[in-house]
């Protein structure tokens, strides 16, 4: 168990470092220049060049990157340009609002999709089951940034009871909340739809049926038990794409967290926080990734007691 | 063997199905899968419904179990378990479930939940028959060990522990017949309970049935294509093509004197086994003999009843079974 831990860190971490690397290249490679952002349209070819060297961006790409690679040993990604504080700390005190939205993203689409995805599965081929499946297609279809504006226009304008923006009061959470969960509703019921009608049709169901366990237990018990594995695979698995920025989510909402950081980083070409941003939600990414594959054993007894939790 | 198929009954019958009938609702339309079946089990009787496969005699113990899918089997006729009707009423069955009723299944690989422990089924088992209070852990424990002894299961209290995927299919079975008699039941509905079993764990997991049987006296009704299977355990035996019962009668009867061509295959089907494969060289040259004396060498069913001896009859199968009850 150690080793399969100390062999899934040194993948992270490997995934990590190369996503960095990667990035590092291809800010540099696209158009646009920190310097121009930084010292204004206006600014002569002689500040640009005092900024540049000020930034170190007068060196070779290589040496740069050298000097990238001894910053991430000590953690210290250097100033943002745009903020003139440590990029990293920028990037840490933005995190906690993307991880509120993502948890409380993640906690309403569990709440509400697993009933609504055994609802589903218990009532198949029926008027109303139908509806709620149309509906779920909807919901797989409508882009957020779609959905985040007709929710700010229907409950922040017309109807104003959530604020329109921003994190000042917790009900600033419930729209960008809803809209990052709307989506992953739609996905999420349909598979707890779909696992749940497999282990209602397992034998083992129809054996425990027949020694007289209710439907209530045999639904929540036996095929919930059973469907909790992928479904649950399935919330990790999303939760920590949730923590690389909800960027469309947050523009629209002016949420305060790395997604819509991001954007302001790129749009400046604030190169350092860029990368802080990036090295830092890849490690949440992969640290959550591995979290959940360590919490497999307890949800499933063939993998705690069978071969794989010793490989 | 039980002899108890002699005497006549005079108590009402555990299991008693008139005109059962199961249609199922597919895509290609309706499907009469059982038609007009009528039985009856007796306490301490073992009836078997012999068919091959899509038969129907699955479809039948599922639908007097009513665990077909409800929207996909339409159910007719009358079935009474133990003085309960459960036809009229569709929630009567759920008073005999894991009560008086229990279910061996085909396959016991798949029986089980396999995120929950053998112990955890087992006391939810033990539960619903009410022989343990849930809050009783101690109470719970030791009925759940002597269940597993009771079916032959070593150092019961590991076991407990253990997960489905831990066990081999035998003792799955074994676990799984452990449960079904937790409610003490009085009729057992075996759906082929040894097919999906390597042959040499078969007879273990029906001697345990016999034996069972004859402890508590249980009614068994035990669904198999196998006649092997079927001669060594039945008291009564329905063949089953078709949907419908093409023959019925006492297990000596069937096997002596098949009285239909399906019957007669069903036998043949039945590979040459015990003592009989001591002589390999005689069954054939039995065979071969009984071709020359009789011209046409295919009536065996008729000249197996009179005589019995190998030399006249053509089948050695037939050879086997009938002289099995002698």
């Amino acid at each position: 168990m150690t080793n399969y831990i100390l062999k899934r860190l040194g993948q992270g971490l490997l995934t990590v470092f190369l996503t960095v690397s990667t990035v590092f290249i291809l800010i540099r490679m696209a158009p646009g220049d920190p310097a121009v952002s930084y010292a204004g349209p206006l600014a002569t070819s002689e500040q640009l060049a005092a900024v540049r060297e000020q930034f170190g961006l007068d060196r070779p790409v290589l040496e740069q990157y050298w000097i990238f690679l001894q910053q991430l040993i000590t953690g210290n990604l250097g100033q943002s340009y745009s903020f003139q504080a440590p990029a990293m700390q920028v990037v840490a005190e933005r995190m906690p609002y993307t991880l509120t939205l993502a948890a409380a993203a993640i906690l309403l689409t569990a709440v509400v999709a697993i009933p609504l995805g055994v609802w589903m599965s218990r009532r198949p081929d029926t008027g109303r089951e139908f509806g709620v499946n149309v509906l779920t297609i909807a919901g797989q279809s409508m882009p957020d940034f779609w959905t985040g504006i007709m929710l700010l226009t229907g409950f922040a304008v017309l109807i104003p009871i959530f604020p329109a923006s921003g994190f000042a009061t917790w009900g600033g959470l419930v729209l960008p909340t809803i809209t990052i969960a709307i989506l992953q509703i739609a996905l999420i019921s349909r598979m707890v739809r779909r696992e749940m009608t497999a282990n209602f049709a397992a034998p083992y169901l129809t054996v425990a049926r027949s020694r007289g366990v209710k439907n209530s237990v045999l639904t929540w018990r036996y095929a919930m038990g059973n469907s909790a594995i992928p479904v649950f695979t399935a919330l990790g698995t999303r939760f920590a794409a949730m923590l690389n920025g909800v960027v469309v989510v947050e523009v629209v909402f002016a949420w305060p967290g790395v997604g819509s950081l991001i954007v302001r980083a790129l749009e400046t070409r604030d190169y350092p926080l860029i990368q802080a941003t990036v090295l830092l939600t890849a490690l949440l990414a992969v640290g959550v990734q591995l979290l959940i594959d360590l919490a497999y054993p307890l949800l499933d007894p063939r993998v705690r007691l069978g071969k794989a939790a010793t490989a | 063997m039980t002899a108890s198929t002699e005497t006549p009954f005079k108590e009402k019958p555990l299991l008693e199905v008139r005109d059962f009938q199961v249609e199922l609702i597919t895509d290609a339309g309706i499907i009469r899968a059982v038609d007009s079946v009528s039985f009856s089990i007796h306490r301490g009787e073992t009836v078997t419904i012999i068919g091959e496969s899509g038969s129907g005699k699955s479809t039948t113990a599922m639908g007097i179990l009513r665990l077909l899918p409800e929207d996909l089997a339409v159910l007719s006729g009358t079935v009474m378990i133990d003085g309960v009707d459960i036809s009229a009423d569709p929630k009567a069955i759920n008073k005999v479930r894991g009560k008086t009723l229990a279910l061996i299944p085909q396959d016991p690989m798949t029986a089980l939940s396999p995120v929950h422990s053998i112990g955890n089924q087992l006391f939810e088992a033990i539960r619903i028959a009410g022989a343990a209070s849930a809050k009783d852990k101690g109470a719970l424990q030791a009925r759940a060990i002597r269940l597993l002894e009771q079916v032959h299961i070593p150092t019961p209290e590991k076991q407990l522990k253990k997960y489905p995927h831990q066990l081999s299919g035998g003792m799955l079975q074994r676990v799984l017949i452990a449960i079904a008699l937790a409610s003490e039941p009085q009729l057992l509905v075996a759906d082929e309970p040894t097919s999906a079993l390597d042959v040499t764990v078969q007879g273990g997991i029906l001697d345990l049935l016999l034996e069972l049987q004859e402890q508590r006296g249980i009614g068994i009704l035990m669904i198999t294509h196998d006649l092997g299977v079927a001669r060594l355990i039945s008291d009564r035996i329905h063949v089953m093509k078709d949907g419908s019962f093409v023959e019925s009668g006492e297990v000596q009867q069937i096997v002596d004197h098949p009285a239909t061509e399906y019957t007669r295959d069903l036998l043949a089907a039945v590979p040459v086994l015990g003592p009989w494969d001591e002589t390999p060289a005689a069954a054939p040259a039995a065979g071969r003999r009984s071709a020359g004396t009789h011209a046409a060498g295919t009536h065996a069913a008729g000249s197996s009843a009179t005589g019995g001896s190998s030399a006249t009859t053509t089948d050695p199968a037939l050879t086997q079974t009938g002289a099995s009850h002698e």
